[in-house]
């Protein structure tokens, strides 16, 4: 471009550049609300100028005219030397950001002006209009790069502390293989760990606060020289990279709905959390940081801050929303449940945040998709709950459970169910119109908890109800009508010792808990009565003859043999069930046989028996240890 | 049993045999019209989208409005179907319709990835509207300045390049080589920051890592083989006509894809519900090969900006302050065509998104009835 030199005429046309600037001054200060201090100085200077002036005092005309060429030339060579300095007109200090921006009033000014006039300029004003826009345009294409590298280089991140450690757990698997795993572990993993933290970092800052006025400053000035769609687009793609970048920090990927079928439950698992994790981050902290920016920049624009907010945060969100569908796809599988629930509770709180940053007509089509997305999770965990007791229901088992133990169908039911009191709330509320038979009445009363008659309380009674009619059905297949009864005494304790050792003893009640002791120590007695009844009929006699009692008495010790053989196999886990079943059966064996002995040792003589009673308490002791091989029969005393 | 012989191969020979003879019978006669009936709708929908038609809303093929038109159609053959399921829920739980159904629930999951892409495709297009607004507002001063045409040809420069982005890149993740540690979440071909300011190019996201709207459709056309002799199933003309669909969306809108996507999709040549549908792609496949593109984004509207784009910056470029030339019309004619962009392109977006949510439900309702 060239050198801008004065063309302009000396006589004649000067008027039309100084009609020009009255138009300029009038023009400005009409829009007095937008100056700044540097505009309003430059204004009142030239206010001044053209007040000393008359139009017929042509001399001092031309002195008044050429201060203003003057200033124009500076400001266009003011302009051009920040078009290629790369570092920032912000570093550079406020002094120069001030020249900057006075420059670039300058020019404004002239266009203005020129615009203003109400008749067609000569040909050498035309130029100055022409170098006038260029000059503009070169300021603009720099105050757009100024608005990139300084959002840019003061960009704060985002980064709370707790998400380094909730990365290095282990997510544990809630498949069948957790049933092996010690009760303790499974109680550790069901910690809700994050929920306290997020509050501390409510609207951090996503720009140093600091550069806030000099991006309004561009933004102001952008705006009156209509480059409002550049200044747009240029934020938007900043800010929207940025949200990228953050995304990537927070490990979260994209998955097509493709992928999100096809996924093992492992890394499905692993996704959901995340998910959990960041669409709270995003919406409760980001996102409110994010429109907190566009308010602050973009305020005073109407709805284009909205706009702004919008283009920026829809694909992340767009995307966020799109794996929350994804997963409603996906089967109803039992083991997903406490995912499912995760998921659902934290898509419905965010749902007031998700308004407050969606308010407006223009928003509400992500709105809408949220409240959508919400209800869809809603309804698959709703009917996730409801096949677990389907699934329950329908497992079958071919053959008996060996050693009469716990099976793990109890432990994983009983387990799972121990995780849920964690989401009491959003279970009752997905659960208030499903009605289900409950397995104890109603009752109100001082000793009861209104929870044990809430909706979840209801459900999870009967998802063990439907447990233990599972468990009747298996314990049919035992042929040994003892066995049958140590099956059963083994899985209700473990249920009623699962109760009430968490949360659940609040939901089941003590009802529930009285009834199913009842329960086990009915299969204790059915237990006594099928093991030793006909073993213990052995051994009361009226009046046998030698030989009979020496008969009696080897029945006595085979048959003993035989409870030992098998029932060492047999397992009581439960220690205090087992020290009770110890205790209760030793009274009445070792009782009867003491008895026995007592009355008839002599006539049978030593050599006939086999056991003492010391022998026979001891062994007692061997069973229910499931003990892969008992203490040989042949240790024990000999003779 | 007594079939009519010309039905012998029909989906409906293979039902049961051991059903009550009689009410077989009825079945079939309710059946068939059915059939017939839903093959009517068929045909009559894709005809209102042929072009050029007599009535007065006929718009351009791959124009805005006729890929709204294109979903109302989509939409409504989906109704038609999920009545004829509906009604005869046993269709699709007999062999060998019992395999056949499956592909068809994967070929539902594959078109709403497509969708996702579509609606993200739809934002890109968005972008390079502003761009367009941008040069439009540039060149719209009076008197027309060199500052202006500065401006316009930046603006100019990067709606050019946004519409020529996939046909340049090549492969999915936008193969430019920047994407570094965005290249998990970031968007396909996103510029980032760029010095030439106004609008970057590639306003939308992406499905995820490596996923390719070709490969999809490819996908979805295995096994969409016509059932040999006679009739069509429903589930057979559903499919074609949601990978028909699904097709057109992505050679119309810009979507995260490699090159390669298929010109010829395999419909039936000799049915009558298809003919429309056959008609029409092949117009689509003729605009494709006469592009050259194998890409998509051969939206009418964007086309049409292409068009005014190069000629304005041919005008830019020779600009001369007080020269002679005039580009109001083009400019005029730019300018209409953002503003259908700004009046069609978000109510295309709501559509597809609807498409997305109708497809859901489809699937749930077929999973349905296959567990009973």
């Amino acid at each position: 471009m060239a050198e801008f030199d004065s063309k302009l005429p000396v006589s004649g046309g000067k008027n039309h550049v100084f009609e020009a600037c009255h138009h300029v001054v009038k023009a400005l200060r009409a829009s007095d609300n937008n100056l700044d201090a540097n505009l309003r100085k430059l204004l009142s200077d030239l206010e001044m100028h053209l007040s000393t002036f008359g139009i017929a005092d042509t001399e001092v005309e031309d002195v008044g005219f050429s201060e203003i060429k003057e200033r124009f030339k500076e400001a266009v060579k003011k302009i051009r030397s920040w078009e290629t300095n790369q570092s920032t007109i912000l570093e550079a200090g406020l002094s120069e950001a001030n020249q900057f921006f006075q420059a670039l009033y300058e020019v404004q000014s002239v266009l203005v002006g020129f615009k203003a006039l109400p008749i067609k300029t000569n040909q050498k004003e035309k130029d100055v209009y022409n170098q006038a826009t260029v000059a503009l345009d070169i300021a603009m294409l720099r105050l757009e790069k100024e608005l990139r590298d300084v959002l840019h280089q003061h960009k704060q991140h985002v980064q709370p502390e707790y998400l380094a450690v909730s990365s290095r757990r282990k997510d544990i698997v809630y498949d069948e293989s957790f049933v092996s795993l010690d009760d303790e572990v499974v109680v550790e993993a069901s910690l809700h760990e994050d929920d306290e933290q997020i509050s501390d970092f409510y609207s951090s800052d996503l720009v140093d606060p600091s550069v806030l006025p000099h991006i309004k400053a561009i933004a102001n000035v952008m705006f009156a020289c209509e480059y409002d769609q550049p200044f747009c687009e240029a934020f938007i793609s900043v800010q929207r990279e940025a949200l990228d970048e953050y995304m990537v920090t927070l490990e979260m990927e994209r998955f097509s709905c493709v992928d999100v079928l096809k996924m093992e439950w492992e890394d499905l698992n692993g996704a959901m959390r995340k998910w959990t994790r960041v669409v709270k981050i995003i919406t409760q902290v980001y996102l409110a940081s994010e429109k907190q920016l566009c308010e602050q920049i973009l305020g005073d624009f109407e709805s284009i801050s909205t706009a702004c907010f919008i283009e920026i945060s829809k694909d992340t969100v767009l995307s966020l929303l799109n794996f929350g569908e994804a997963v409603a796809l996906r089967s109803c599988k039992p083991e997903m449940l406490e995912r499912f629930l995760s998921m659902y509770e934290v898509s419905a709180e965010i749902l007031v945040d998700v308004d407050n940053l969606f308010p407006d007509e223009a928003g509400s089509f992500l709105r809408i998709a949220f409240h959508d997305m919400s209800k869809k999770l809603a309804d698959h965990t709703t009917a996730t709950f409801l096949k677990f007791k389907d699934a329950i229901a329908s497992d079958e088992s071919a053959r008996p459970f060996h050693g009469g133990g716990i099976h793990h169908l109890t432990r994983y039911v009983m387990n799972y169910l121990k995780l849920l009191p964690e989401y009491t709330d959003t279970l009752n509320s997905l659960l208030q119109n499903i009605h289900v038979d409950d397995s104890i009445p109603e009752k109100t009363g001082e000793d009861v908890l209104p929870s044990t008659f809430s909706p979840m309380a209801r459900h999870l009674r009967s998802i063990v109800t439907t447990l233990e009619s599972s468990l009747e059905r298996k314990a049919q297949l035992y042929a040994d009508e003892a066995l049958k009864s140590i099956f059963l005494m083994n899985n209700f304790r473990y249920m009623v010792q699962k109760v009430k050792g968490s949360e659940l003893r609040h939901l089941f009640g003590d009802e529930w808990i009285r009834k199913h002791i009842a329960s086990y120590q009915r299969n204790v007695t059915n237990y006594e009565r099928s093991s030793w009844s006909s073993i213990l009929a052995l051994l009361t006699e009226k009046n046998e003859s030698v030989r009979t009692l020496r008969e009696r008495c080897k029945l006595f010790s085979l048959a003993f043999d035989d409870v030992y053989k098998n029932q060492t196999h047999w397992s009581v886990p439960d220690p205090e069930l087992r020290d009770d079943l110890h205790i209760s059966t030793s009274v009445k064996v070792v009782q009867s046989y003491r008895g026995f002995l007592g009355r008839n040792a002599v006539r049978i003589g030593e050599k006939h028996i086999r056991y003492t009673c010391e022998d026979i308490e001891n062994m007692l002791l061997d069973l229910f240890e499931c003990s892969p091989s008992p203490r040989s029969l042949l240790s024990s005393r000999r003779r | 049993m007594a079939p009519a012989t010309e039905h012998q191969s029909s989906f409906l020979s293979r039902i049961s045999r051991r059903s009550q003879v009689v009410s077989m019978e009825v079945n079939h006669e309710q059946e068939l019209e059915e059939l017939e009936d839903f093959q009517k709708h068929v045909a009559e929908r894709f005809t209102e989208l042929l072009p050029p038609s007599d009535s007065p809303e006929s718009y351009p093929i791959l124009s805005i409005q006729w890929l709204r038109k294109l979903l109302d159609v989509f939409m409504s053959i989906e109704s038609e179907f999920h009545s004829v399921l509906t009604t005869n829920p046993s269709q699709i739980s007999k062999p060998p319709l019992d395999k056949i159904v499956p592909e068809m629930l994967d070929r539902i999951v594959k078109a709403l990835d497509i969708c996702t892409a579509v609606v993200n495709g739809v934002d890109s297009v968005r972008q390079i509207q502003r761009c367009a607004e941008i040069a439009v507002t540039a060149l719209k001063q009076t008197p027309l300045s060199d500052g202006s045409v500065r401006r316009a040809k930046r603006a100019l420069t990067s709606l050019l390049a946004a519409l020529n982005a996939d046909k340049n890149s090549g492969s999915s993740g936008g193969g430019s080589g920047r994407r570094s540690s965005t290249d998990q979440w970031s968007s396909f071909g996103r510029r980032s920051g760029g010095s030439g300011g106004g609008g970057g190019g590639g306003g939308g996201g992406c499905v995820s890592k490596n996923w390719s709207a070709a490969k999809q459709i490819q996908a979805m056309t295995a096994n969409l083989v016509a059932p040999r002799g006679g009739e069509a199933s429903p589930i057979y003309i559903m499919s074609s006509v949601m990978v028909m669909v699904m097709w057109t969306l992505v050679v119309a809108v810009p979507c995260q894809t490699s090159n390669g996507l298929m010109v010829h999709l395999p419909l039936p040549k000799n049915q009558v519900w298809a003919s429309a549908a056959v008609s029409i792609s092949e117009r689509i496949g003729e605009e494709m090969k006469r592009k050259e593109t194998r890409c998509g984004g051969l939206m009418e509207e964007m086309q049409r900006m292409e068009r005014i784009g190069l000629k304005l910056m041919e005008f830019s470029e020779g600009f001369r302050f007080n020269g002679e030339d005039d580009v109001t019309a083009e400019v005029a004619e730019m300018e209409e065509t953002c503003r259908k962009m700004e009046d069609g392109l978000e109510v295309l977006q709501r559509r597809v998104r609807e498409a997305f949510h109708r497809l859901v439900k489809s699937r749930s309702e077929i999973l349905e009835v296959i567990d009973h």
